[in-house]
């Protein structure tokens, strides 16, 4: 259609090239505001603090990539990047799992509470997670957990658990019954129809899930800051913050740091932002 | 092979719950078609899930083959359903579509691939193997669903409303290969549908939920006759009907009169829905040249030995002696004429 009126350059082609301009010109300027602050980030990575309070927004010259070997090695980022990735991933591996076999069980099986299951779920995303700050603190102390990778894990698996068995339930109820059906004709018992057909037929929703909680627990700051006080137990978010002093703050080691723990959170949004905009605009299934 | 057997089944919803299946007895012959017939909501497709093991029994007894199965699960019944929606796993190819239900039962590699391959022969899937179910039309997925029930070589075959979501090209088409199947396979098949024309045409013998019933053609102003000391209700297959007697030859004919009500013209014939002068209504499944404006008032007819009788009361077929055909003959031509 664009072509053809394009083609007879009739009195259509001119207001349509006006609305693809304003369109680009909207989006050119909604691009530069989102990526403006990274690629300020990512100059600053490269420089160090001095040349930053110099100039916070020249361009790096010369290029101090040895500032990426300095958090890396020096600045114990190493430790605190595989604590984030051990942490993280553990948590979202188990709550994709769990949540996702609670949100099968509760799409799909009638049984008694089914709903007042659901519900007290439910309620529990209203309130804010720092509520339970306390008390989660109070409870890991009594089992000695205080102060561990594991604790904080486990914290975090309770922290999303709800959001994603609520997500996945809407999800996973509009699969077709038949196809249990079919599977349970197949052959297959109840745990395999939930490997074999679930699993994969719910992937959008799923992978959409798997990032927002990765992205969410990759960058959680307060609950770790309060149940984690080894420095060589540091997730990533507080190792960032151990640059930032009450009298002096280094700019470009929080910078390069900053660098280091978005990548991941670039590598794993690159990798399922399709399955990620599938799940979004779900109704996938027919 | 197997005979399927339905002993005073029910369901019910709950203990206290809604009654939606109600003494069903039914037995069906080792590599019968049977087909059940109803109005939507009337227990027709529960009673095929029940059979599947898809719903419980809440009392009655189902046996196959001799052996009682009502606490037998699904994948244990050696039974393939194919579902209205076709129900194909959305996320597998054509292939593993057909050989899921293969690989679940210990079956070697090879032979999974030797039956896939000769399904998808034998209706013509074998192009669209690769596939997945997204890039198929209609009637292709359909094939995929009959393929994937064939391949499992089950005892019996369950089809749930397997054409409603058919054109009416691809509903012929999809039925008369049913049909081939069915008589290639041998197999004992069950198959649901409100669809007046796939229960004529496909249907060896039907059955209401309840218990056997009358073919279409059965017309009830009350109580026509006595028999064997029952009330009786007439009943006369559509394809017995005829609009001009000279077909009939010189054999005596019994006739009935009705206004028209519906003409459905369906290419190869013409169905004809008549309400009939003294209540009831009756459908006439006539050549397609045939004709009739509605509000017309036609007459069919048709021979005495077309007629069946029904208990008016319990719906049963009532089987006649020979030695009283001759009766019932008499019968018929006083009502009818």
């Amino acid at each position: 259609m664009a072509s053809s009126s394009a083609a007879r350059g009739g009195p259509r082609s001119l207001p349509r090239l006006f609305t693809r301009g304003t369109l680009a010109l909207v989006l050119g300027v909604y691009t530069i505001y989102q990526l403006g602050p990274f690629l300020w980030l990512a100059t600053m990575s490269l420089r160090t603090t001095a040349e930053i309070s110099a100039a916070p927004y020249a361009w790096p010259k010369p290029m101090h990539f040895e500032q990426f070997r300095t958090a890396w090695v020096d600045s114990d980022f190493a430790t605190y990047f595989w604590n984030s990735a051990l942490v993280v991933v553990s948590a979202v591996a188990v709550v994709t799992l769990i949540g996702a076999a609670a949100a099968h069980a509760l799409a799909r099986y009638r049984f008694r509470g089914n709903r007042i299951i659901y519900g007290i779920l439910f309620s529990s995303i209203i309130f804010p997670p720092q509520i339970t700050l306390i008390s989660l603190y109070q409870i890991l102390v009594d089992y000695n957990l205080y102060n561990s990778l594991f604790g904080l894990s486990l914290v975090y698996i309770s922290l999303q658990l709800p959001l994603t068995v609520y997500l996945l339930e809407g999800f996973f109820a509009r699969i077709p019954q038949d196809l249990f059906d079919a599977a349970k004709m197949d052959g297959y018992g109840d745990l395999e129809i939930f490997w074999r057909i679930v699993l994969p037929v719910g992937m959008p929703a799923i992978a959409t899930t798997l990032i927002l909680n990765f992205i969410q627990l990759w960058n959680e700051f307060l609950f770790a800051v309060v149940l984690i006080t080894d420095p060589d137990k540091r997730t990533l978010p507080i190792g960032i913050r151990a640059f930032m002093g009450d009298h002096f703050q280094d700019i470009g080691m929080i910078a390069t740091g900053v660098m280091i723990s978005v990548i991941p959170v670039i590598i794993v949004y690159v990798f399922f932002s399709e399955k990620l905009i599938r799940g979004m605009t779900a109704g996938a299934i027919k | 092979m197997a005979v399927v057997k339905l002993d005073t089944i029910v369901k019910r919803y709950g203990h206290a719950g809604p009654v939606v299946v109600e003494n069903v007895d039914l037995t069906i012959a080792d590599g019968e078609f049977m087909v059940l017939l109803g109005p939507s909501g009337c227990g027709k497709s529960t009673t095929l899930r029940m059979i599947a093991g898809l719903e419980t029994i809440s009392s009655g007894t189902l046996s196959i083959d001799g052996r009682v199965v009502n606490d037998v699960p699904a994948k244990d019944r050696d039974i393939a359903m194919v579902f209205q929606s076709y129900a194909l796993y959305p996320h597998m190819s054509v292939a593993d579509n057909l050989a899921f239900g293969l690989r679940r039962r210990a079956i070697p590699a090879t032979e999974v691939q030797r039956r896939v391959g000769e399904v998808a022969a034998i209706l013509g899937l074998a192009p669209l193997l690769a596939r997945k179910p997204s890039a198929l039309s209609g009637g292709q997925r359909q094939r995929v669903a009959l393929g994937r029930a064939m391949v499992r070589e089950p005892q019996v075959f369950l089809f749930d409303e397997p054409l409603s979501n058919l054109d009416a090209a691809l509903r012929v088409n999809t039925r008369s290969e049913i049909i081939k199947q069915h008589h290639r396979l041998g197999s004992t098949m069950i198959y649901v549908t409100h669809d007046q024309v796939a229960r004529l045409s496909a249907a060896e013998r039907r059955a209401r939920s309840g218990a056997l019933d009358a073919p279409l053609g059965r017309w009830s102003d009350g109580t026509l006759l006595a028999y064997d000391g029952r009330d009786v209700t007439l009943g006369v297959r559509a394809e017995d009907m005829v609009i001009d007697p000279a077909v009939l030859g010189a054999a005596p004919y019994g006739s009935v009169t009705g206004r028209t009500i519906a003409v459905e013209p369906l290419g190869a014939e013409t169905l004809l829905l008549l309400e009939l002068e003294g209540g009831g209504e009756i459908t006439a499944r006539l050549p397609r040249h045939v004709s009739a404006a509605p509000e017309q008032i036609v007459t069919l007819h048709f021979r005495p030995e077309a007629v069946y009788l029904f208990d008016s009361t319990t719906g049963d077929a009532v089987s006649t002696q020979e030695s009283d055909a001759a009766v019932v003959r008499a019968a018929v031509q006083r009502r009818t004429h």
